[in-house]
């Protein structure tokens, strides 16, 4: 019971740190509103400019930053334990550099095309995340042994270059405002002004969701070793592919939505991990809440600072990072 | 007695067109064996131990436990009746030694389910048993090397499984350790009826505990049977190419080998193909 | 005076008299050659190549056309040009092609430092271009008229020009300005990654002509991304929006405004007046910058 006890009490009182700061950010921001007006139900939508600052601007901004940071968090989680290493990130096996290359692409050629209310450029991204698994996911299989995952790592880095080559290629080949508009988006960015982008990426996010949570128990079991976790009643094929799969396909929905916002998916659990220890029961959901978190507070960050200049919340997020890495590196010395 | 783990003829490579890693091996272990499998490194110890814990599947022959073949069971069947103590344990994260132990619960538990009371007692158990009681909630990096490879035999144990596997289970220990796990393995084999089969390339470790052996080479059995049948110079000189002297201790009364001088390198040629020991461990 | 002397003093004076001669004649001579090698050294460039587009548009207009020989990638105007060979652009000058072509003038932007330099190197002048405010067309176009020796045809364009934006000016004058956000990128179909012009540079120049106030006019940069927020907050009477295709049919124009109605608290929204501009020569800062600053005034006094 205790170990039941434990895992529920950590993981509401991240439950409570996320909502806590999911309330409170669209309240605040770079222009004062009051809150009753917002509320006010009497005052027409068309007239009331606090409502549409909290509605429009504020609150999809907030959710679209908890979505992604905690699908970004709770992805970083699943492949360090995958690859066995506190270094991996959600972007380590290419998928971000596919759906960026998508999103390029979808830039230079002027792409313009709204399917199923989901305009081109996450369209695109979506579709090069997609890509970018399958190919990774073809080079490291092998019939017998199923997922490798040195070759799995290797494959990752390798497209990685690869993609991250067709992009420079490709922004070289844009015009300037073009270029200009690629580099932007791969800054990242959650302004998105309406629920529509955020309800489309959900369906992919719950459905990772439900397999990492399936799987917290099996992730432990990997991080010991394939073959201590094989012995142990592990069936490593189908738990390797099912946490590549889940992994990439939450870190493609979340860049597509986001932009691929970096260090989420590496602060975050190496931080979670330092409170709570290694249990993935615990460190998947309280990751996923922390990073939830944390994004919506880096965003507000951006978009408070330096008023009335918005700060690209990856800016943001990367410098937290480093900072962050430097201060791992002292303390392990 | 019929063989609770029965390896019939077994043959593996890791890849087509790779030679053979293990080759026509046939492993009875009866109920209540404590049998070594003892060879040089690279003799394929550690592919025998996967095939028997079923890890991997045979290119050729058979694994059954018990009645049923091996591959026919799910891997968290297989994996309540055998547990494996592997070579080396390299933890990504930081883990306390229970959090270890408890592992071993694992083909226990539904995909939801968390460990229970009895869990807990269990593991708690198996810690008692190799005398790590009080090392539960220590970081299991910070633990020496032989405490180490007990809390690993305790996970082992939390599987209650009939049959255990180990493999190299003193391989980078201090004298000390070896013996302290050795008499631990002796006693979990006498006083709980704990299946075992020990890889290891330890020829006074395997003489010491070991009632029965098997001597591997190049993925062939060299000679099986009991220890001291088994345990002569001259199949010591096949498996290592050493000369040495091998006589009972008067003191603990085991067959002990010392080693006292270098052979020529046999070659055993066998179809045209020249077998050398060669060096590494087993894959 | 004996005969000898005599033939003597005969002989030196002719000698003399030919030395003087050909003195006076290698004096000319060097002259000439001087002058005539200074001369050329100041004419006017035969061979310009031009790797920038909006500096064509104006060499074009200034008479400076047909000395023309080579332009950017993205050259497209006016139609003569199409037919010329290319040579890169801002970022990628086909530096060995430019000097293939023996040019005499070449121009480039002010941050082709790499380029200028190989230019030096090769003796090749070259007339160092950067952008600025709406002025600085008119700057320009003089520069290049006594550049290529076309003075006077770039003084009568520079001040037609003139005439045209003071003729704006004065339509617009004493109105009332309206706030305007003046947009010129963003993701199609979405408020997402909204650029506008923010107080600073010729758009921001273009805009005040017409009669406009830029509603970022604080943050005093050429261009700035605008969140749904700031936008909300500003609260913008009127939207124009940039847009580079050539026709928009109405539906295409409906699609391009439907984001925008999302923000209905805004002025711009409630009031009907965002507004596209679109055509492909709205904002290059040389002759066709008129017709843009006319339509903007359109747009924000009709």
């Amino acid at each position: 019971m205790s170990i039941r006890r434990r895992i529920v009490t950590v993981v509401a009182a991240f439950a409570a740190l996320a909502i806590a700061v999911m309330i409170w950010a669209p309240t605040v921001g770079s222009t004062p509103i009051s809150l009753a007006r917002a509320f006010d139900r009497s005052i027409p939508w068309d007239d009331n400019v606090d409502a549409q600052i909290f509605f429009v601007a504020r609150l999809p901004r907030v959710l679209a930053g908890g979505l992604v940071g905690a699908t970004l968090a709770a992805a970083g989680v699943v492949l360090q334990a995958l690859l066995r290493n506190p270094l991996a990130t959600p972007f380590t096996l290419g998928v971000s550099a596919g759906a960026s290359l998508g999103a390029m692409l979808a830039v230079t050629m002027r792409l313009e095309m709204t399917v199923l209310g989901i305009t081109s450029i996450p369209l695109a991204s979506f579709a090069g995340s997609l890509v970018a698994t399958a190919i990774v996911y073809a080079l490291a299989s092998s019939q017998r042994r199923g997922l490798s995952t040195n070759v799995l790592l290797l494959a990752g880095v390798t497209l990685n270059a690869f993609f991250s080559a067709l992009i420079l290629f490709v922004q070289y080949l844009a015009d300037f405002a073009e270029a200009l508009r690629a580099i932007r988006w791969m800054m990242g960015g959650l302004d998105v002004a309406s629920y529509f982008p955020i309800v489309a990426a959900l369906p992919f996010v719950l459905i990772s969701f439900v397999a990492f949570a399936m799987m917290t128990r099996t992730l432990n079991l990997l991080s010991v070793g394939t073959e201590a976790a094989a012995a142990r009643g592990v069936e490593i094929v189908r738990a390797q592919r099912l946490a590549f799969m889940s992994a990439s396909l939450a870190t493609g929905a979340a860049v597509s939505l986001g932009g691929p916002i970096g260090f989420i998916g590496i602060i975050v659990p190496h931080l979670v991990r330092l409170i709570v220890g290694s249990d993935h029961r615990i460190v998947l959901p309280a990751s996923a809440l922390f990073g939830a978190a944390f994004l919506v507070l880096c965003d507000l960050a951006a978009r408070t600072l330096m008023s009335p200049i918005e700060i690209p919340v990856g800016v943001v997020t990367a410098l937290i990072g480093g900072p962050f890495f430097l201060w791992l590196l002292v303390k392990r010395s | 007695m019929c063989a609770l783990l029965w390896a019939d003829n077994v043959s593996f490579r890791y890849a087509a067109g790779a030679p053979l890693v293990v080759d026509g091996v046939t492993v009875r272990l009866t109920d209540g064996a404590l049998a070594g499998i003892l060879g040089p490194n690279g003799s394929g110890k550690t592919t025998l131990l996967r095939l028997l814990s079923g890890t991997r599947r045979p290119t050729s022959g058979r694994v059954l436990l018990g009645e049923r073949p091996l591959d026919q069971l799910s891997r968290r069947e297989a994996a309540r009746q055998i547990a494996v103590v592997p070579q080396e344990t390299e933890l990504a994260f930081e883990y306390r030694a229970i959090e270890i132990v408890l592992m071993g619960r694992h083909p226990h538990l539904g995909v939801f389910t968390v460990e229970g009371p009895d869990d807990i007692r269990i593991a708690q158990e198996a810690l008692a048993s190799t005398g790590t009681s009080h090392l539960a909630e220590r970081m299991f990096h910070e633990l020496s090397g032989g405490e180490k490879q007990r809390i690993v035999i305790a996970a082992a144990l939390a599987q209650s499984a009939d049959l255990l596997l180990l493999d190299e289970p003193t391989a980078s220990l201090d004298l000390g350790y070896q013996l302290e796990i050795s008499s631990l393995l002796l006693r979990l084999n006498q006083e709980q009826g704990v299946t075992m089969a020990i890889s290891t390339h330890d020829l006074n470790l395997a003489a010491s505990i070991c009632r029965e052996l098997i001597l591997v080479r190049d993925g062939r059995v060299l000679a099986a049977g009991p220890t001291a049948d088994v345990l002569t110079p001259e199949n010591v000189m096949l498996l290592y190419d050493v000369e040495a002297d091998v006589r009972i201790n008067s003191e603990t009364g085991h067959v002990t080998v010392v080693p006292v001088r270098l052979a020529a390198p046999k070659r055993i040629r066998e179809g045209g193909r020249i077998s050398r020991s060669s060096s590494g461990s087993g894959r | 005076m004996s005969t000898k002397s005599g033939r003597k003093i005969t002989k030196s004076t002719k000698y003399t008299k030919y030395k003087k001669v050909f003195f006076v004649s290698f004096v000319y001579f060097v002259t000439f050659v001087v002058s005539f090698v200074s001369f050329q050294a100041q004419a006017p460039p035969k061979r310009i190549i031009s790797l920038v587009p909006n500096v064509t548009e104006i060499l074009f207009a200034i008479g400076a056309g047909p000395q023309v020989v080579a332009v950017s990638t993205y050259d497209v105007e006016p139609p003569e040009v199409r037919s010329l060979p290319t040579v890169g652009a801002l970022i990628d000058p086909d530096t060995e092609r430019i000097i293939s072509l023996r040019p005499d003038l070449v121009v480039t932007y002010g941050s082709q430092a790499d380029l200028q330099a190989q230019l030096t190197r090769a003796s090749i002048p070259f007339f160092d271009y950067r952008h600025g405010g709406l002025d600085h067309i008119m700057v320009t176009m003089r520069a290049l008229g006594a550049r290529t020796g076309h003075v006077d045809q770039a003084e009568t364009v520079a001040r037609g020009l003139q005439a045209g934006i003071d003729a704006v000016k004065n339509r617009v004058a004493g109105k009332p300005r309206p706030r305007t956000l003046l947009v010129f990128g963003r993701e199609p179909g979405s408020l997402r990654n909204v650029y506008a012009s923010a107080g600073r540079g010729f758009l921001h120049d273009m805009l005040v002509v017409a009669g406009g106030e830029d509603v970022l006019n604080d943050i005093d940069k050429e261009s700035a991304q605008v969140s749904t927020e700031m936008i909300l907050a500003r609260k913008p009477d009127v939207i124009l929006e940039l847009n580079s295709a050539s026709r928009l049919n109405e539906a295409d124009l409906k699609a391009v405004v439907d984001p925008w109605m999302t923000l209905s608290s805004v002025p711009a929204v409630r009031n009907k007046r965002v507004i596209i501009l679109n055509g492909p020569g709205l904002t290059v800062p040389g002759p066709r910058v008129l017709d843009g600053i006319q339509k903007m005034a359109d747009a924000l006094h009709p």
